[in-house]
């Protein structure tokens, strides 16, 4: 390992629907960002990695395309709703090593309205005759174990959304700014038990651009860097008599980096987590070390997650109110941790935040990283 | 005489894509892979053991009854499924330790409780174009089971 990582420049294209726009333009919108963000030109960049889902043949070419034409590799990277926090992950991998100097991330999607489904491929199967790919039940039969067990109430999960939704009143680029109460929340049409509409994840169409460089090459743009310090991915693990995990070991990853950033759940300032679905924060609350298993519920009850709160999680209003381009939030994330480290994070700025955990998951994988200044 | 080809051949019994039954012989059931070396158990049935990969599992049937482990009450029906909702779709804790996903038939989607035992129900879910029955799973509350 040679050199430290620094999240050079980050930009979004506003995260919304935007039925009319194409991906290339997005990405032309968050990537012409990012470099002005780092202070860098296209021709500067050496590698590049378009991460996304369902944007089918040659997304790279037409995302990177519009920025340059300049002959460096670029790779289409796909890990469900972790795709771009992965992209960044294999970027920071080469750039520690000392492969590149510079290297850019896209992330991008346009999505459908309505549910996610499809997990599982194309045949008509049992799962699809009898109803069971149904996205929030997923969630909806983890938060029910969890209320089993630890009498965590539907009102824990549902304060979740309206959190996320008065952060999300402050952020521009969310595709939702507008705050809403617990009792539109709770009485929004239901889902899957205990998750109602406003506890869904939106489709959104968006793109997000990172900018990743070595510590000598940042040290040149800016005398404030801010370091991806740490990065760990992982895929479910099996455990005998369990029930199988649809993401991975969040736990455990957490774990491995805290270790390896040489750190504790009690020095991150702030924090963003993987909320397609609103008990995702209570669960995440306990797996990442913020309190007890068990006492998500409560925890975020208490308002210990709000701007003010003890450890602020998706200030910029999470998938939930951000909104969730798949192939874009995980760059989206970062965007957010950057800004609040740098300081430029407006009304929704954490005071003087120098460490940020990120925790992006996707059927099939997770990924969680430090970020610090 | 009717030649050997023009014999209508008899409607048969298979699982739907996606579901691994036992169909014909003796009780119907789920069929699972179970290790012959360290005994783990396994649904759907797969070729190399998770817990000590092991390369070629048995076939078992593996056990009618389970316990519920989780569940939700799903309020829309997704496109094409041949449920209509509001239906319960769960995940089953078999005696074996192996948990399946699977939707409730039967039941009160409101008087449904984790921990309630279940047994399986299998049953014609369709024909396909050769004319034979597709047959498909679900579980309901076990009669006299404690709730």
């Amino acid at each position: 390992m040679s050199s430290r990582v620094v999240v050079l420049g980050v930009g979004l294209h506003p995260f919304g629907r935007h039925p009319d726009k194409s991906i290339g333009e997005m990405a032309r919108v968050a990537g012409l960002a990012a470099l002005k963000d780092a202070g860098v030109e296209y021709k500067d960049v050496q590698a590049g990695f378009c991460a996304h889902v369902n944007q089918g043949v040659g997304a790279g070419l037409r995302t990177f395309g519009q920025l340059g034409m300049t002959g460096i590799p670029v790779t289409n990277i796909e890990l469900a709703c972790a795709s771009s926090s992965r992209a960044a992950m294999l970027s920071a991998d080469a750039i520690a090593n000392g492969l590149y100097d510079v290297v850019m991330v896209i992330g991008v999607e346009k999505m459908e309205r309505g549910l996610l489904s499809g997990v599982g491929g194309k045949e008509f199967g049992y799962n699809d005759a009898m109803g069971i790919n149904l996205m929030p039940a997923i969630y909806a039969m983890w938060a029910q174990r969890h209320m089993h067990l630890h009498g965590t109430k539907h009102e824990h999960f549902a304060k979740v959304s309206e959190k996320a939704h008065r952060n999300g009143a402050l952020n521009p680029n969310a595709q939702y700014q507008k705050a809403i109460s617990l009792e539109d929340v709770l009485t929004s049409r239901m889902i899957a038990d205990p998750i109602t509409l406003y506890e869904c994840s939106p489709t959104t169409d968006g793109a997000s651009a990172v900018i990743l460089a070595s510590e000598a090459v940042a040290r040149k743009h800016t005398n404030a860097p801010v370091f991806l310090d740490t990065w760990v991915g992982g895929t479910p693990e099996y455990h005998r008599g369990e029930a199988e995990q649809a993401e991975g070991p969040n736990a455990v990853l957490a774990q491995k980096a805290y270790e390896a950033g040489g750190l504790g759940p009690e020095d991150v300032d702030v924090c963003q987590i993987h909320d397609a679905f609103s008990p995702g924060e209570v669960f995440l609350a306990e797996e990442l070390g913020f309190c007890p298993e068990g006492e998500g519920g409560p925890f975020i009850w208490e308002g210990n997650t709000e701007i003010g709160g003890r450890i602020p999680i998706n200030t910029d209003g999470g998938l939930l109110s951000r909104g969730h381009p798949i192939g874009a939030t995980g760059g989206a994330m970062i965007t957010e941790l950057a800004l609040q480290l740098r300081g430029d994070a407006g009304q929704r700025q954490v005071p003087d935040a120098k460490t940020a955990l990120l925790h992006n998951a996707g059927i099939g994988g997770v990924n969680v990283m430090v970020l610090k200044r | 005489m009717s030649t050997e080809s023009s014999v209508e051949k008899p409607a048969q019994r298979v699982a739907i894509k996606g579901a691994s039954l036992r169909l014909g012989e003796g009780e119907e059931a789920l069929e699972g892979c179970r290790c012959p070396d360290c005994g783990d158990t396994f649904y759907p049935p797969r070729t190399v053991c998770l817990s000590c990969y092991h390369e070629g599992l048995d076939r078992v049937a593996l056990s009618r009854c389970g316990a519920l482990h989780t569940f939700t009450i799903a309020r829309m029906a997704l496109p094409g499924a041949f449920v209509k909702a509001p239906y319960v779709i769960a995940q089953v804790q078999l005696p074996e330790g192996v948990i399946i996903p699977t939707v409730l038939d039967d039941v009160d989607p409101e008087s449904v409780q984790i921990g309630m035992e279940l047994e399986i129900v299998i049953e014609k879910a369709m024909s396909d174009a050769e004319g034979n029955d597709v047959m498909a799973f679900k579980f309901r509350p076990l009669k006299g089971g404690a709730a």
